[in-house]
């Protein structure tokens, strides 16, 4: 079973909510629709349920077309942003609701809700109506309700967003594991980029109805194809720097004129020779890779610090170097004073850069 | 602006006090309530327990609770309650049967919704008296609509209003139609507050049409459906106009409702006192009614929160 | 296999007609009486009754005015008068019974006493009660007094009918306001009197106007205290009605349908503007949504 979308669109009167999305998901595989609100990642979801329709391209489910096709007959599962659980029934009933349709026996459903509350610890709940359950049981109720069953794919709308951040920590685990044992694709909508870099095998990142980049979690972080994704993965943001290329060497080694007047001389992708001087570009580095040093070096800028967030077992710097604002992730024990003169080091080799089409260079 | 507590003295000044705002505010209102609905019911409250007529120029002597021993003995009073518990429990059904399949008519959200609802709103704005001159039109025996189109089904003339049955369910389909919209609107009150995505749910889990309604409409709905039947008894329970104008209690008392029963009393054969002592029977089922009534909202209040 | 879906909740043109088929089933008895109004005696007396029928003005005309049989000429009828007492008297009442109704409103949303709830059932019940039980007392008081007949009785006695219904659709309007932005008025200077006129008042003004139609509807739709209360010079419609109903020489069913229809032009209007408020208004604020 795998679920396919073939230029995919769908329009609200002349605003396009999803703009000629192409995405595969196999069997087994758990991909996660990660974008800012409003970027119609869950109405992609709502058109693979079957809960609204395309206005173009194609949904297929095990590679037949579904488009026009009610949810009951797509045979999906999918679980809710607000859980909606069945309110005027127990846990039990909620999680065996599902099967009513496959006329499976008394016996038969007796066993499966047991099987789905024993993994989702729900043993203890099995009784209680759902306005009786604290958030965390709820969302496990919601989860649990839509493995129960055996459909052709699964389908989550922020599983976690309504929990507060200690829930969601342990939740995220929880629900990894049981995406793990599934054997069929599932596609997780989430705007919280934690919970896509930890559940899912692989990310769609989505932008105003686009797809920018799908790939694993570690290649959409360590190298994000442009610039929107570069900066919307990863906490604390990534340094964005506008400047202009003044010179660059056969092997990468490339000197620029940072907005502001400061030259920096890295090390970048190779593809930097391409461009010729005076190009302007933004350069894209992380704030771990970031480095401070007391004394003027020449892959740096000098800067001063301007605010210190100690975050426990390292410590957020906001440096400024007369004209950018640039977030520096230290070790806990460097010792930083606010006001201080300091210069900061970019590490060799991690340093992006976006062309003025925000695309990466990449070789 | 000035400020009315710290210039005036004496009793301006503690008619002022902002203490007393709530309570001045009320006063007006309570005074006319009071002159008009307390004091008249204190009164006859007190004639219930005398041999008054209206009519009659004899000064009224004490006679305790026999005024009321006599209504609750009589069993013309038993033969009444009867015939408006009837009238009520078969109008309040149909009303509840029909405004419910109207509301479900209803909750979708359709092309000139608005206008094609005032179709079936208009009834409940309409006086009594004028859906009781309609209703007579109809089951007028002659030229009827409803005499002819019974006329059809069977050979035999037949007068609507003539027998106790016929008039019975005249009265009550004059009633029922009439307010069949008021359920409708609380039954519409409930389904727009289900949560859509629950019935997402039962689509994607593949839920029966029955099993839907049964565990997502019907839950959101059953507190306002208890309302409905609660103030429709109450408000069927004072059935007059209607009865008045198309049968006017009769053939014989066959519709006399408890109301119509009390007019006649009261204002034709001016039994004051022995009316009196009725109503207060009448008001006393009102009132715990009503009690009821206010039990439920505030029940559906906590709900809806 | 494929069945059609529809996203919840929504329907197309197909389903207008539907609707609009049904409404109108429901709607006939109001239909009939309209043509009815359109029809001459013959027709509305005809067997079987006449759907098509050539229409015709008379019985608006008759409703006012009637032609005296030996002079010919036309005179008014009392039912001018009648209609004018219903409406004025309707007015009268019912603002009056608006006004004292939103200042206790007022008190038993912002004010809570001890022994609100009471006072708040106490009235509800003044409502709820059969008119019959309590007119029986106030038949007496209104012939002692003197009252019966006149203007004042019957007007302070509808003030005193639509007290209850005012007092909660307009608390109901009261208690959906934010009373934090009062305080914060408070805080800023302002004078009780004008919170209540500078805040309250200006935010509920579409529900007092909404109170106010609906009190109208129901007084002028009143016929038991009418039929008691009212004299030959303050009678109002639905009596007069009534009594036309009653009467020796056969009823005049297209003269009863025009009355009718005359009162039909303000309730659509209403129905169709007040349609969102419709619920609040026929459960006296009790039930808002």
């Amino acid at each position: 079973m795998t679920i396919e979308l073939r230029k995919l669109t769908k329009r609200y009167g002349t605003l396009t909510a999803v703009d000629a999305i192409d995405l595969d998901v196999d069997d087994g595989e758990v991909l996660c629709l990660l974008g800012p609100s409003g970027c119609g990642k869950t109405t992609t979801l709502r058109m693979i349920a079957g809960l609204e329709f395309a206005s173009e391209g194609d949904v297929l489910l095990g590679g037949k077309r579904v488009n026009g096709l009610a949810p009951r007959v797509r045979n999906v599962a999918m679980s809710f942003q607000f859980y909606a659980l069945y309110p005027s029934i127990t846990v039990a009933e909620n999680l065996a609701y599902p099967l009513h349709a496959d006329k499976l026996s008394k016996t038969e459903i007796a066993e499966r809700v047991a099987r789905v509350s024993k993994t989702l610890q729900l043993d203890g709940i099995l009784n209680r109506t759902p306005s009786q359950l604290a958030e965390g049981e709820k969302q496990r109720v919601a989860v649990g309700r839509s493995i129960i069953r055996d459909p052709n794919c699964f389908l989550f709308d922020e599983p976690l967003s309504r929990l507060d951040v200690q829930l969601r920590e342990e939740m995220r685990g929880e629900i990894k594991s049981v995406l793990q044992d599934l054997s069929r694709p599932t596609v997780i909508v989430t705007h919280d980029q934690l919970e896509a870099l930890t559940m899912a095998d692989r990310i769609a990142v989505m932008r105003d109805g686009r797809i920018e980049q799908v790939d694993t979690p570690h290649n959409i972080f360590q190298h994000p194809t442009n610039l929107f994704v570069a900066g919307f993965i990863g906490t604390p943001q990534m340094n964005l720097v506008p400047a202009t290329l003044t010179s660059a060497q056969e092997d990468g080694v490339a000197e620029f004129s940072v907005e502001g007047g400061q030259n920096l001389k890295i090390q970048v992708d190779r593809r930097i020779c391409e461009l010729s001087a005076g190009a302007r570009v933004t350069l894209g580095i992380r704030p771990r890779n970031l480095e401070i040093s007391h004394e003027a070096v020449e892959d740096g800028l000098s800067t001063k610090i301007d605010m210190v967030e100690p975050m426990g077992a390292e410590t957020l710097a906001h440096l400024y170097d007369g004209k950018h604002d640039l977030r520096v992730v230290t070790d806990w024990r460097v010792p930083l004073t606010e006001g201080e003169q300091v210069h900061t080091r970019f590490l060799p080799g991690t340093t992006l850069v976006f062309t003025e089409d925000e695309q990466v260079l990449r070789s | 602006m000035t400020d009315h507590t710290g210039t005036r003295r004496g009793f301006g000044a503690w008619l002022m006090d902002p203490k007393r705002r709530g309570a001045l505010l009320v006063t007006p209102a309570i005074v006319i309530l009071f002159v008009m609905n307390i004091f008249p019911l204190l009164w006859s409250f007190g004639l219930s327990f005398f041999n008054y007529k209206a009519t009659s120029q004899r000064v009224p002597t004490f006679k305790g609770l026999s005024n009321y021993e006599k209504v609750l003995t009589d069993e013309r009073t038993w033969e009444r309650f009867q015939t408006t518990a009837l009238i009520v429990s078969s109008s309040v059904i149909l009303q509840l049967i029909v405004g419910f399949l109207l509301a479900l008519l209803f909750a979708k959200a359709f092309p000139m919704r608005r206008i094609v609802l005032m179709l079936v709103l208009t009834p409940m704005m309409l006086s009594f008296v004028s859906v009781g001159v309609f209703f007579k039109l109809f089951y007028e025996p002659t030229f009827g609509i409803v005499s002819y189109v019974l006329n059809f089904f069977t050979t035999e003339h037949f007068v609507m209003l003539a027998t106790p049955a016929g008039a019975i369910a005249g009265i009550v389909i004059a009633d029922a139609w009439m307010w069949s919209p008021f359920v409708m609107l609380l039954v519409l009150a409930g389904l727009v507050s289900v949560p859509k995505y629950l019935y997402e749910a039962a689509e994607v889990d593949r839920a029966s049409k029955w099993r839907t309604f049964w565990t997502i409409t019907f839950p959101y709905i059953k507190s306002l459906l208890l309302l409905a039947v609660l103030f429709r008894t109450i408000e069927t329970f004072k059935l007059f106009d209607i009865v008045y104008i198309i049968t006017e209690g009769g053939p014989g008392s066959a519709t006399e409702t408890i109301a119509v029963f009390l007019y006649r009393n009261a204002f034709q054969f001016f039994k004051t006192s022995h009316s009196s002592a009725l109503a207060y029977i009448v008001l006393f089922i009102v009132i715990v009614l009503t009690n009821l009534y206010l039990y439920s909202v505030n029940r559906r209040a906590e709900e809806v929160d | 296999m494929a069945r059609k879906y529809r996203e919840v909740g929504k329907a197309g043109w197909g389903y207008t007609a539907l609707t609009t088929v049904v409404g109108f089933i429901y709607f006939f008895p109001v239909f009939w009486i309209i043509l009815t109004a359109f029809k001459t005696r013959t027709d509305a007396l005809a067997v079987p009754p006449k759907l098509f029928f050539t229409p015709t003005l008379d019985n608006f005309y008759s409703v006012f005015f009637r032609t005296s049989i030996t002079t010919g000429n036309s005179q008014a009828t009392d039912m001018g008068l009648y209609f004018f007492n219903s409406i004025f008297i309707a007015f009268t009442a019912v603002g009056f019974a608006v006004i004292v109704g939103t200042l206790a409103a007022y008190a038993f949303s912002r004010y809570p006493l001890r022994g609100n709830d009471t006072y708040l059932f106490i009235i509800l019940t003044t409502r709820m009660m059969p008119p019959i039980v309590v007119i029986i007392p106030i038949f007496l008081m209104f012939r002692i007094s003197g009252l019966a007949g006149s203007y004042w009785g019957i007007m302070l006695l509808y003030t005193a009918f639509n007290i209850p219904f005012s007092v909660w659709l307009v608390k109901s309007f009261f208690d959906e306001l934010n009373p934090e932005i009062e305080d914060a008025a408070r805080m800023d200077g302002s004078t009780e009197r004008r919170v209540f006129f500078g805040f309250c008042i200006p935010q509920i003004l579409a529900g007092l106007a909404a109170t106010f139609v609906f009190g109208l509807i129901l007084t002028w739709n009143e016929f038991l205290f009418a039929l008691l209360l009212t004299g030959v010079d303050t009678r109002t419609v639905p009596v007069a009605m009534a009594r036309t109903l009653g009467g020796e020489v056969g009823v005049d069913y297209g003269l009863l349908a025009a009355i009718v229809t005359l009162f039909l032009i303000p309730i659509f209007f209403v129905t169709f503007l007040l349609q969102n408020q419709l619920l609040r208004g026929v459960t006296f604020g009790t039930v808002k949504k």
